[in-house]
């Protein structure tokens, strides 16, 4: 069974960043992706709100684009932030599943 | 209210710089959301959460001079305007203080420095029963809100004077209509005492007795009736008036630097003395709603306000007041510090 005491499991920075390290996407298919693969709902305003700070700290980039949709790519930087970020939480899942192994659990 | 308007308005809510930026496919990917069935308020309420970080954080906004002054302006008003709009109404609701013992009201002369050593003298025979920690500490809560209330006020007045400052020594084109509204209070304040005067001028003048009946006569009792409605009308609607005008008139005047990091330094003063005026406040209610258990156990004295049954809905909306001052006083405080640090 499936609890939610615990609350979110990811935070909406390496939600986005995950999105976007799949190649550039404009908004409303980050929401899309993000949706698909962890079942989180992000409202507009949480999305933009994270690539806003993610554009301030050069970890993501807006592509020219004609259209007022505007894809946005994942930089160098966020590419490593991003990987530091998932090893730290791969780290904490492997001791987990460890002590979870070794309490029968 | 059609989907289209609703979220077209919660957008509207961004700051400028942002809707420049980031409006047009925001805007997109609502109408697509809305369009899938997702519920508008709902998006238009995670576009308003989203508005008020853009506004407190300002992350993302463009370095340049005009728009951080533009953002430490508006912090400023929006640090200073809660409290202007909601401690006087804080400080009529308490109403004014009264004793009470198991004997009968008790009469106060006023405050010690020593809680033990108040000064009561009791109107009816016999000692007067202490008073009860909790009545202690709501009594003295009371002491400290009025102190607070009176210190904002001194800095606010020091804050306004550096405002019509910077407004006099302002290129800005619109200097007569900024210096128009900052000096409402001032024009408000004028019409207040020219109707109290006015009120003064109809109130009956001769008092006549016969047989132990006295009679007042004399002014002019209907002028005096509709003044009694118009003047605490006018002085209400003057002073929200006024706090408007000058919250506008921060945001809109282009100050020096050095005004400007006077005004951010008068909005952290506030939304300090705002937060002690809060925890006053709480401690005030909480005070008296204590004090009953303590006097069931004995005779004790007790302290009442007029309006204490206001406590909760006005401590409510003190709570998001003071939350609004704190948050706009960190949001002058790190767009001063961007300009300081960046762009002087």
């Amino acid at each position: 069974m499936k609890s939610k005491r615990l609350g979110k499991t990811q935070d909406p920075t390496t939600l986005v960043l995950t999105s976007l390290s799949g190649g550039p996407k404009h908004g409303y298919a980050v929401i899309k992706d993000i949706e698909a693969m962890s079942g989180v709902s992000f409202g507009p305003g949480t999305l933009y709100g994270v690539l806003a700070r993610l554009e301030d700290e050069g970890l993501v980039e807006s592509l020219a684009s004609d259209e007022n949709r505007r894809p946005y790519r994942i930089t160098g930087n966020g590419a490593a932030a991003l990987r530091e970020r998932l090893e730290a939480n791969v780290k904490v899942a492997t001791i987990g599943f460890k002590r979870l192994g070794a309490l029968g659990a | 209210m059609s989907a289209d308007k609703t979220i077209d308005l919660a957008l509207r809510s961004y700051p400028g710089w942002w809707r420049e930026r980031y409006a047009d496919e925001v805007s997109l990917v609502s109408h697509d959301l809305a369009a899938e069935g997702h519920s508008t308020p709902r998006i238009a309420l995670n576009l308003l959460g989203g508005s008020i970080q853009a506004r407190a954080i300002g992350r993302g906004m463009p370095k340049s001079y005009r728009l951080c002054s533009l953002r430490t302006r508006t912090s400023i008003a929006a640090a200073t305007l809660p409290w202007l709009i909601v401690v006087p109404f804080v400080m009529a609701t308490m109403g004014s203080v009264s004793f009470h013992a198991a004997a009968g009201p008790v009469g106060w002369t006023g405050f010690s420095a020593y809680p033990s050593h108040l000064q009561f003298n009791n109107i009816n025979p016999g000692p007067v029963p202490p008073l009860t920690t909790a009545g202690h500490l709501a009594l003295y809560s009371a002491l400290a809100i009025t102190v607070l209330f009176f210190v904002t006020f001194v800095v606010l007045i020091s804050g306004w004077s550096g405002l019509s400052r910077g407004i006099r020594q302002s290129n800005s084109p619109h200097k007569r209509r900024l210096r128009l509204l900052a000096w409402t209070p001032v024009f408000a304040l004028l019409v207040d005492v020219a109707l109290v005067i006015a009120q003064g001028g109809v109130r009956p003048t001769t008092l006549t007795g016969h047989a132990g009946h006295f009679v007042l006569s004399g002014g002019n009792p209907t002028v005096l009736h509709v003044l009694n409605i118009v003047v605490p009308s006018v002085a209400i609607s003057g002073w929200l008036a006024s706090a408007v005008c000058v919250a506008a008139a921060a945001r809109r005047a282009d100050i020096a630097p050095a005004d400007l990091r006077f005004g951010k330094s008068v909005a952290v003063t506030v939304a300090a003395l705002f937060t002690l005026l809060g925890a006053a406040y709480a401690t005030w209610g909480i005070g008296l709603l204590m004090q009953s258990r303590q006097a069931a156990t004995g005779d004790y004295t007790t302290v009442g306000y007029a309006h204490t049954g206001l406590w909760i809905p006005v401590m409510s909306v003190l709570v998001i007041a003071v939350a609004v001052s704190v948050v706009s006083a960190c949001a002058a405080r790190g767009s001063w510090k961007t300009i300081s640090s960046t762009l002087l």
